[in-house]
């Protein structure tokens, strides 16, 4: 059956005869070497999704590690590593580095502004696609040689060494070649990976900015936008920004490496037994650089969450959005500040001690945007009709994991605090509810939402439920005992924090966390299932399953080669849902294509509803 | 609290006066903290709760927010966190800020030198009576993985690394520092009470990062001088002492 | 879990599951470490499959090394090694009455049970009617000595027996620790090719050849316990080995050293054993010996012989020599000790030694060069491989592991075997073993103090190589480094 795709079927809706003109376009241009946006945004999520049981299998592994140190690790031992199957440590710090680049890199950034941005902004502003068509094309299969280059770097640098100077790749740790097993041939081909993914998401940014800004449907206000559009939008400008400098650095780094230049490299440092090195570079300047860039990356992977989240929680109450202007201007505030504060991660770097109270002061304020939209997603709670779904639940674990991972961040935003809590679980903790327990849980509701408009086709909500409950218990079991790791004084990537007396009690906690993070593993199966299995057999549905306002709801479930059947017109905002107009005509939500509904009719339906 | 009854929680009060005011700082926002996370979850559930209960026919409450509500939540929580990050400036530039270093550590100067290096911390210090250099000096004494200092003043010694970054990490004392190639970084903490503290490597430094293990030794300053001593007979020792004991 | 009486050999098997230690450090909790077994060494996979397996009963080399030593889940301590196993040995005091279940025993030790109470310990009857059964104590009451067995005995022992408790703690204890700290580099058979081992300059030793590099016995001895666990205590400075205290305290670190040595006597012995039969019996020699018309079936006829009749004397001969020498390592007569007190180091006598360091006879400058940066002419030749008689394929000198093994650079301040006066005396004195570092024992030890002198001023000196100067009253503090 050719139901699966978007394109086919509702073609086969629309026209019959709609076949003939569409035989020029072979199988691969229409599904592989695809620019249509909806496809390359199906393709982004299911690649991503992949990635992310890469990047979950080597989470497990760490935590094999950690709860069983230097025990034979069962399957992947067999494979990788050194005598009777044990971690050793250089592969020990390969599993962590890669397991936060395959998290970053290839699951959270192209999931929320290749899957969902691609997917969304034409479809939400009423466009019939990207500007750039081939761009977005090419943005996606720019992924591919990335993975290819993160695959090669697993191997690249021997049997058990990978890339071993964490995500942030830390100079010297990443600039000598010889400073670490894997710090040679599998740190360039990791920053060859790094700099393709970067390729990637520049395309996209450039291509959602041009696209959100020129082509939106006649009527679509920048404030009639929705706030997943708002939230892709800021996010393409933080990438587009941002993202050069670490291109930047990235090449000077790869520079550094083969071609003997010393940005990074001071002089007289000997590793491993090799040459002293020459040069009067300075390793802090990478730090610089490459938080600069990260720290707004950190907004990337989160925004278009709280965007989609917040598009999502209005529908499923049943109520506009609390204070849609608040929510615009408190991204724009995040995105603003979200420049002035990459010296938070550097408290104890070393840099200007100065520079410390500063950081501290704009990182604060940073929390201050966050805090608005946290109470505006109560506000929006407050009051509505929930539907309690599958998706409003993995909402409602985003705000409220969310709200966990915001005021942890305080804990080592005060500088005096982070002296202790730096480059401890603490840490590992707060950026985990952040990035798995919000954005993660928002990409669980977002699939959900968007699922009917992808496939024409519902998912099981028994299962989702099922699926949120088992992820929600063992993402705590698995993380908030990290917050007591660090106030225990666990630092971060350790094979053996055993060996320190001080933390040895510590190991059977560990155990449990490692017993939680395999149940949150293995509910991941139900979500893959879920997905695989209503892709074909899911419960068939129409336009709007959801009674959502949204323009992407006027569309055909799927859309077909350019979106809309009827050009789309906008007339309101996104969120009028049980306004006095959407009453009138006997519903609680009202299309932002529906025509003005008539004064008279509105009065007549309030009088009525007033009794 | 079952955390701390359980040992998941400091390992052992602050030994160093400046880790005292650190964990009360972190005390205050704990509090803080509490309170609001409280209040958000109950808030999230109760709405919830409701919304989910509302009975049929009962439609949503239309209203696209609240401009007062708007303010008071952005105000209050700006003058809290303002609050914060004003409170916490002395404690940091007594750490950091080197004019606001303890008198007793500009007067004294650094005691010795501590060198990273994977994976091992290497310990300098100079002759009985002679300042440290940042050169080596062929009178210079070495140790490996133990520091002796003085209880009851404050210690001011420079921080290096032989090679790639690592970060010099006394949990119980709550001292925290980047050891930066090419870098001399002066850090100074004072320990009261007599005793054996740890210190560990807390930034990324290769494979052997978990195996930088030490101890900071504090104890008298005659107790201090007197392992100087012994340090430096066992590094001139020439093997002729026959009862010299080989260590 | 024998104490077996061998023809040859007395091993104590070490039940691991059911010995418990007593006194030893780290968490009890704490896993066991990871599952893995010895390998055979290179030398060994070279032999024809009869000589390494054996022929029908008669041992081939691996089950002469298995029946020794064991692998590491199961470990044997063979008794003709000089290691200190652990284990307590004592004599049984009371004859117990026969007549009912054996359930208690009164044992009177050499030397104090450092055990509590309620620990259950192994103890093993090495004479008399009752060996070589072992049995275990379930409770002890140190005073008396009276030990509650957890089940009767089969056989009555008699008074007098001597009995063993507690063997092989400490090795199992090392091999704990071993397996934690170490292996990952040294390997599990002491190789020195862990899964790190590969990607570290210098490699880390392989101890297999019995050989270590830094120690404070002569020329011709083995490493003494003290200098491999002042390794373990310092590190190797200029390498990845780190100093392991306060990792690991008193006890952890006399445990090490003996699985260390463990290791050491295990793969020495394997190569002795190899070294019987590889002339003869290894493929390249078989292959050549049936070029020239032997048939393989006599080749295997012959070796069987051999197996069978003249491999008893040459185990004897390998076993007395291995334990002696390592035994002998140990003792006082063994440890170099200069004859006359360090020469004061004046710039005199830095002088003299920097002429020593460039005469013809000693010729330092041959390898560590003239200016000390360990850049001589020695370290640019090829040399040739002593075993294959074949040109290394890199230039450089080596070592007895084939590795690369350059002269050190003096002028860096780096010294791996120690930077006390004594250390340098006893490098130069008995040379780095294992590598071209050779011994000058012959020298005059005033002479090697004049040399130690001026190469520990080799750091401070503005120009290295150049004569010592004096610029200030204390010369080298001028020098930067």
């Amino acid at each position: 059956m050719a139901t699966v795709t978007p394109a086919i079927e509702s073609h086969s809706d629309g026209h019959a005869h709609g076949h003939e003109h569409h035989h020029e376009i072979g199988f691969i241009k229409k599904y592989v070497f695809s620019t249509d946006h909806k496809v390359i945004g199906i393709q982004f999520l299911v690649t991503t999704m992949l990635m992310l049981m890469v990047g979950g299998a080597l989470a497990l592994a760490v935590r094999w590690q950690l709860a069983f140190p230097w025990e034979n690790m069962p399957i992947l031992g067999k494979i990788f590593t050194g005598e009777g199957g044990q971690i050793s440590p250089e592969f020990y710090t390969m599993l962590f580095t890669m397991h936060a680049s395959v998290m970053i890199f290839l699951v959270i950034i192209p999931v929320l502004a290749g899957a969902f941005g691609n997917f969304l902004i034409p479809l939400q502003i009423g466009a019939d696609d990207m500007a750039f068509p081939i761009w977005n094309m090419l943005s996606y299969w720019c992924m591919w040689p990335a993975m290819a280059c993160f695959a090669i770097s697993f191997v690249a640098g021997g049997a058990t060494a990978g890339p071993a100077a964490g995500w942030t790749s830390y100079p010297l740790l990443s600039a000598l070649v010889n400073a670490a097993p894997g710090s040679g041939a599998a740190q360039t081909w990791w920053l060859f990976g790094l700099t393709l993914v970067g390729f990637s998401s520049m395309m996209g940014s450039v291509n959602y900015m041009t696209t959100i800004i020129n082509m939106r449907a006649p009527g679509m206000t920048m404030f009639r936008m929705p706030l997943t559009i708002w939230s892709m939008f800021i996010t393409a400008i933080l990438q587009a920004f941002a993202l050069p400098v670490l291109t930047a650095a990235g090449f000077m780094l790869v520079a550094d490496r083969m071609m003997g230049t010393c940005f990074f490299i001071p002089a007289g440092i000997i590793v491993n037994n090799a040459e002293p090195t020459v040069g009067g570079g300075q390793p802090l300047l990478w730090q610089h650089l490459f938080w600069f860039y990260s720290h707004p990356a950190v907004y990337i992977m989160l925004l278009p969450a709280m965007g989609m989240v917040s598009d999502i929680l209005s529908c499923m109450c049943r109520k506009p959005i609390f204070g849609y202007k608040p929510m615009v201007y408190s991204m724009s505030a995040i995105a603003g500040l979200g420049f002035i504060v990459w010296g938070h991660h550097m408290f104890t770097s070393g840099m200007n001690p100065a520079l410390g109270m500063t950081f501290m002061t704009s990182t604060m304020m940073i929390a201050l945007p966050s805090a608005i939209k946290t109470f505006n997603w109560i506000g929006t709670i407050w009051g509505g009709r929930v539907r309690f779904n599958a998706i409003f639940l993995n909402c409602a674990g985003f705000v409220s994991m969310f709200i966990v991972g915001g005021l942890s961040g305080i804990f080592m935003a005060a500088v005096p605090v982070d002296i202790y809590f730096h480059d401890t679980y603490f840490i590992v903790a707060h950026f985990h509810y952040v990035l798995f327990g919000s954005t993660l849980f928002g990409v669980f509701a977002a699939i959900q939402f968007w699922f009917p408009k992808m496939f024409g086709r519902l998912m099981n909500d028994t299962v989702a439920k099922w699926h949120f409950a088992l992820t929600f218990i063992g993402f705590n079991g698995t993380f908030f005992p990290m917050h007591l790791l660090g106030i225990a004084g666990m630092p971060r990537r350790y094979a053996d924090p055993y060996l320190h007396p001080y933390l040895e009690h510590l190991l059977p906690m560990n155990q449990f966390m490692t017993i939680s993070a395999v149940l949150m593993g293995v509910a991941q199966f139900l979500l893959l299932g879920n997905f695989a299995y209503s892709v074909f057999m899911g419960k068939k549905t129409g336009r709007n399953p959801w009674d959502a306002n949204g323009l992407e709801w006027s569309a055909p479930s799927p859309p077909g080669h350019g979106n809309f059947d009827v050009p789309p017109v906008c007339y309101r905002g996104p969120y009028e849902y049980s306004s006095p107009e959407a009453k009138a005509i006997g519903q609680d939500f009202i299309l932002q294509t529906e025509p003005p509904v008539d004064a008279s009719k509105i009065a007549a339906s309030d009088t009525k509803n007033v009794h | 609290m079952i955390a701390s009854s359980n040992g998941w929680w400091f390992p052992g009060d602050a030994m160093s006066p400046l880790g005292k005011r650190i964990d009360e700082l972190f005390y205050l926002i704990l509090g803080i903290v509490t309170v609001v996370f409280v209040g958000t979850q109950f808030a999230l559930g109760y709405v919830i709760w409701k919304g989910a209960t509302k009975k049929d026919g009962e439609s949503a409450e239309f209203s696209h927010g609240s401009h007062s509500l708007e303010l008071i939540w952005t105000i209050v929580p700006a003058f809290v966190l303002v609050f914060i990050a004003l409170y916490q400036m002395d404690v940091w530039a007594e750490f950091r800020v080197q004019s606001y270093y303890p008198e007793q550590t500009q007067e004294d100067g650094p005691k010795f030198e501590v060198t990273a290096r994977q994976f091992e911390w290497r310990i300098r210090y100079p002759e009985a009576g002679q300042p440290l250099k940042n050169q080596p000096e062929p009178q210079d004494l070495y140790a490996v993985n133990e520091i002796h200092v003085p209880t009851g003043r404050p210690v001011k010694f420079n921080l290096r690394t032989d090679d790639v970054q690592h970060a010099f990490f006394a949990p119980e004392l709550r001292v925290k520092q980047d050891a930066v190639a090419g870098l001399i970084i002066p850090v100074w903490f004072e320990i009261p009470v007599a005793g054996e503290y740890q210190l560990l490597c807390a930034e990324l430094c290769g494979w052997g990062h978990y195996k930088m293990r030490a101890i900071i030794v504090a104890e008298p300053q005659d107790k201090v001088n007197e392992y100087l001593a012994r340090l430096k007979e066992d590094q001139d020792f020439d093997g002729v002492v026959k009862d010299a004991e080989e260590e | 879990m024998l104490v077996k009486t061998n023809r040859q050999f007395t091993i104590l098997t070490i039940g691991l599951a059911l010995v418990s230690f007593a006194g030893c450090s780290g968490s009890s909790d704490y896993p066991e470490a990871f599952k893995s077994r010895f390998v055979y060494s290179d030398r060994t996979d070279s032999l024809i499959a009869e000589a390494q397996n054996g022929i029908g009963e008669l041992p081939g080399v691996k089950k002469l090394v298995d029946d020794r030593f064991g692998d590491p889940q199961d470990l044997m301590a063979w008794t003709k090694l000089p290691i200190d196993f652990g284990g307590i040995s004592g004599k049984l005091a009371e004859t117990p009455d026969a007549s009912i279940a054996v359930k208690e025993l009164k044992i009177s030790f050499d030397g104090e049970l450092a055990t509590a109470e309620n620990e259950t310990i192994l103890l093993q009857f090495v004479t008399g009617t009752a060996a070589p059964s072992v049995v275990v104590v379930n409770a002890w009451q140190p005073e008396t000595g009276l030990a509650s067995l957890s089940a009767a005995m089969e056989v009555a022992p008699a008074a007098g027996d001597e009995v063993i408790v507690g063997g092989g703690q400490k090795l199992v204890h090392g091999r704990g620790l071993y397996m934690r700290h170490c292996s990952h580099c040294h390997g599990t058979s002491g190789d020195g090719a862990g899964p790190t081992a590969q990607y570290l300059t210098p490699r880390p030793r392989d101890y297999r050849h019995g050989v270590f590099k830094f120690t404070s016995t002569d020329a011709l001895s083995k490493a003494s316990k003290d200098d491999l666990s002042r390794v373990l205590r310092n590190g190797i400075p200029g390498t990845y080995m780190p100093s392991f205290v306060p990792m690991l305290n008193e006890d952890d670190l006399a445990d090490v050293v003996e699985y260390v040595r463990f290791l050491a006597m295990r793969g020495e012995f394997e190569r002795k054993v190899v070294s019987e039969l590889a002339s003869d019996y290894s493929e390249e020699a078989v292959k050549s010996r049936r070029d020239s018309g032997e048939s393989r079936k006599d080749i295997v006829e012959e070796l069987k012989s051999f197996l069978a009749e003249d491999m008893q004397d040459s185990l004897e001969f390998v076993t007395d020599d291995l334990s002696g020498r390592w035994d002998s390592a140990n003792s006082e007569d063994a440890l170099v000790v200069p004859e006359i007190a360090r020469v004061e180091d004046t710039i005199e006598s830095r002088r003299i030694g920097r002429e020593l360091y460039l005469s013809k006879t000693i010729n330092c400058a041959d390898c560590h060069g003239i200016s000390a940066k360990g850049n001589g002419p020695q370290t640019t030749i090829y040399e040739e491989n002593p075993v294959t008689k074949q040109l290394y394929t890199e230039p450089g000198l080596h070592d007895v592991w084939d590795n690369v093994n350059q002269p050190r650079n003096l002028t860096q301040g780096i010294y791996r075997g120690g930077r006390r006066p004594i250390d340098l005396f006893r490098r130069i004195h008995a040379g780095i073993k294992g590598s071209r570092m050779p011994s000058f024992k012959n020298l005059k030890h005033e002479d090697i103090w004049h040399i130690v002198n001026y190469v520990l001023s080799v750091p401070f000196n503005a120009e290295p190589g150049h004569a010592p100067v004096a610029t200030s009253e204390d010369p080298a503090t001028a020098a930067s480094l």
